[in-house]
């Protein structure tokens, strides 16, 4: 394998987990909500996924990784939709609240020293014809299942959201909720929606870590990969398709500290293991373009 | 803790808080010895933190200790539950890892009647002390191994974070792997945290990418993910680290460096409930049954009977005593910071 080659199939698995958590809260955060949370439905999916797959297949896994992520969102909703909580306050207190939770689970599950500890894993099914393409063909196109899922999702959720009566009241809720109100739309509904489909795809990126990724559950396996989702959406500024094209920058700079680590160099290790960091850091100091927010983001009244 | 007993009492017997005649087994028996644990990873990662927490669960089955385990979360913790234990009358506690070493020493200071020990730690003092878990004769042995079964010729280290023990313990295998096997080159990643596992399978093949056919791992949860990449990979070994991990994916585990930590906790909680701890740095390794390499039986046929006699005799020449050899390379020698 090539390390040309290497460095894009790293790519495109490192960001799919990514791309599917940060998806999910673009739409969220473009009704105005700001989901800090993020990081409790990865971990509270991967365990789900761990707990499904394992009992009854891949398939299965995704759907009970989905229906976890669901249920820290709804959680998060009651708390900062219909009680009006701060939002931020909330979602940290959910992501720690999982992260703690999912642990004392899976001890209570499979003990403390881990008997059930791999997970079936969804093997790659490269597409025919398009997986031969030189060059970019094996990364995109030999992949696991899920990963065509994401792919056939982007440009739906880019369509419902710029092409739909749904979307036209998701983003004009983000903008002014007030007026959005004063216009008939249901903005509390619209927001409890785009919660529970955040929740649901940052559910499916702990799926994927878990099934499609390390084939077992290690707590706390989720690794910040939560508020790397919500800084991947600045980065993106807000647009599913600039959303993607930033969780493939940031995975792209994640591979390349991979390889550059394997390359045997004598540079300390630290220097590739900041590089992806850096680079959003700097994506977000402003080097794309000025950043401009949802106006009604993480407030009620605007 | 006569020692401490020693130098207590005469305070506290001028505060009427201690018998005229001080006698340290019958506080014991009146006192349940109580032992706690800090990790600094799940104790459900089947390696380093796995390995502790079953040690602890020793200590309570085997003396009878109340026991008790809190997983830290950022450094800026482990003083403030070093005291809690130390407040609570806990008679010891273990900050499981070299990176407890420091606030062991704040800590150690305010609490004289608890003993605080940290696994991989240098600082002693007369409740404080540390353990030499020489985990480079095992890293050795199984560099050995590794060295002969390479066919690339190119070996892969990965870890969790570049601690001294873990450095070192590459550094031994390194040398290993290069006494058999000269034209051996190395490739050292570190993952940057000890639960990534997706993160850990990613070093993984980057470093089977780069020719890597064997690849010793010490990442503990994020190990699971180096594992992972092994079983989608033919024909690359992996060697696991701290527990037995044999079991995991038998058919391409050449070995494991394992610690037996619940022997050594064991070893060390019947030194303070007995009451003669000294503080000291324990140094535990194969002599003392503590750290030892296990060959995978399942693979027992793969492996050329030549290499597996090698590391068999040196294992046993190192826990004899009788090794001549130099673990470490000279750019590296043995310091007793681990």
């Amino acid at each position: 394998m090539s390390a040309v080659q290497a460095f894009l199939e790293g790519t495109i698995r490192t960001a799919t987990p990514l791309a599917f958590a940060a998806l999910g809260e673009t739409v969220v955060e473009r009704a105005g909500i700001i989901n800090i949370g993020l990081e409790g439905a990865i971990i509270a999916g991967a365990m789900g996924g761990f707990t499904a797959a394992g009992a009854a297949g891949t398939w299965a896994g995704f759907a009970g990784a989905g229906i976890a992520g669901l249920f820290v969102a709804v959680v998060f909703a009651f708390f900062a939709i219909r009680l009006r909580a701060d939002q931020i306050i909330t979602g940290t207190a959910i992501t720690l609240f999982f992260l703690g939770a999912t642990a004392t689970l899976y001890r209570q599950l499979y003990g403390v020293t881990g008997a059930a500890l791999t997970s079936p894993t969804m093997p790659v099914t490269p597409i025919p014809l398009l997986s031969s393409i030189p060059v970019i063909g094996q990364p995109l196109f030999a992949q696991p299942a899920i990963t065509y899922l994401l792919y056939v999702l982007i440009p739906c959720v880019w369509w419902c959201m710029y092409r739909t009566h749904f979307g036209l009241g998701l983003r004009a809720s983000g903008e002014s909720a007030k007026a959005a109100q004063a216009a008939g739309v249901p903005v509390s509904r619209i927001r409890f929606i785009a919660v529970l489909f955040g929740g649901l795809l940052g559910g499916i990126a702990g799926g994927v870590l878990v099934i499609a990724q390390a084939g077992s559950f290690a707590e706390g396996m989720s690794a910040g990969r939560g508020f790397i989702a919500i800084a991947v959406v600045v980065l993106g500024r807000w647009h599913p398709l600039g959303v993607v094209a930033a969780a493939l920058v940031f995975a792209a700079a994640s591979a390349l500290q991979y390889l550059f680590q394997a390359m045997g160099w004598n540079i300390p290790y630290q220097t590739f293991l900041a590089l992806p960091y850096v680079l959003t850091l700097l994506g977000l100091a402003g080097i794309a373009g000025k950043a401009t927010a949802p106006a009604a983001l993480g407030q009620w009244q605007s | 803790m006569k020692l401490f007993a020693l130098v207590i009492c005469p305070i506290a017997v001028t505060l009427g808080a201690c018998s005229s005649k001080p006698d340290t087994t019958d506080s014991a028996s009146k006192h349940t010895f109580k032992v706690a644990l800090l990790t600094p990873g799940p104790i459900s990662d089947k390696s380093w933190n796995g390995g502790a927490y079953q040690g602890l669960m020793a200590i309570h089955d085997t003396l009878g200790a109340e026991v008790s385990h809190i997983q830290t979360k950022t450094p800026a913790e482990f003083d403030e539950n070093f005291r809690q234990y130390g407040a609570k009358g806990f008679n010891l506690v273990f900050g499981h890892g070299f990176e407890f070493q420091d606030a062991a020493v704040r800590v150690a200071r305010a609490y004289p009647n608890t003993v605080y020990v940290t696994t991989s730690g240098t600082s002693v003092g007369k409740n404080l002390a540390g353990v030499d878990f020489s985990f480079e004769e095992a890293s050795y042995i199984a560099g050995l191994v590794a060295g002969r079964m390479t066919k690339s010729n190119v070996i892969g280290l990965i870890g969790g974070t570049e601690l001294p023990p873990v450095k070192s313990s590459f550094e031994a295998f390194e040398k290993g792997a290069q006494t058999v096997n000269p034209k051996v080159k190395f490739l050292v990643s570190y993952i940057g945290n000890w639960d990534d596992a997706s993160a850990g399978k990613e070093q993984a093949i980057a470093q089977i990418s780069r020719g890597a056919d064997v690849i010793m791992q010490n990442a503990d949860a994020a190990g699971l993910g180096v594992f992972q990449a092994i079983k989608e990979t033919k024909g690359v070994w992996i060697i696991g680290s701290n527990s037995n991990q044999n079991t995991i994916f038998p058919s391409q585990t050449l070995g494991s460096i394992v610690i037996n930590l619940p022997r050594a906790f064991l070893l060390i909680a019947r030194e303070v409930q007995k009451g003669n701890f000294i503080g000291h740095v324990f140094s535990l390794g194969l002599p003392e049954g503590v750290v030892e390499y296990t060959a995978n039986p399942t693979v027992t046929s793969n492996i050329p009977v030549s290499v597996a006699a090698t590391a068999d005799s040196i294992q046993r020449q190192m826990s004899a005593g009788t090794f001549k050899g130099n673990v470490l390379p000279d750019s590296a020698r043995k310091q007793p910071a681990r």
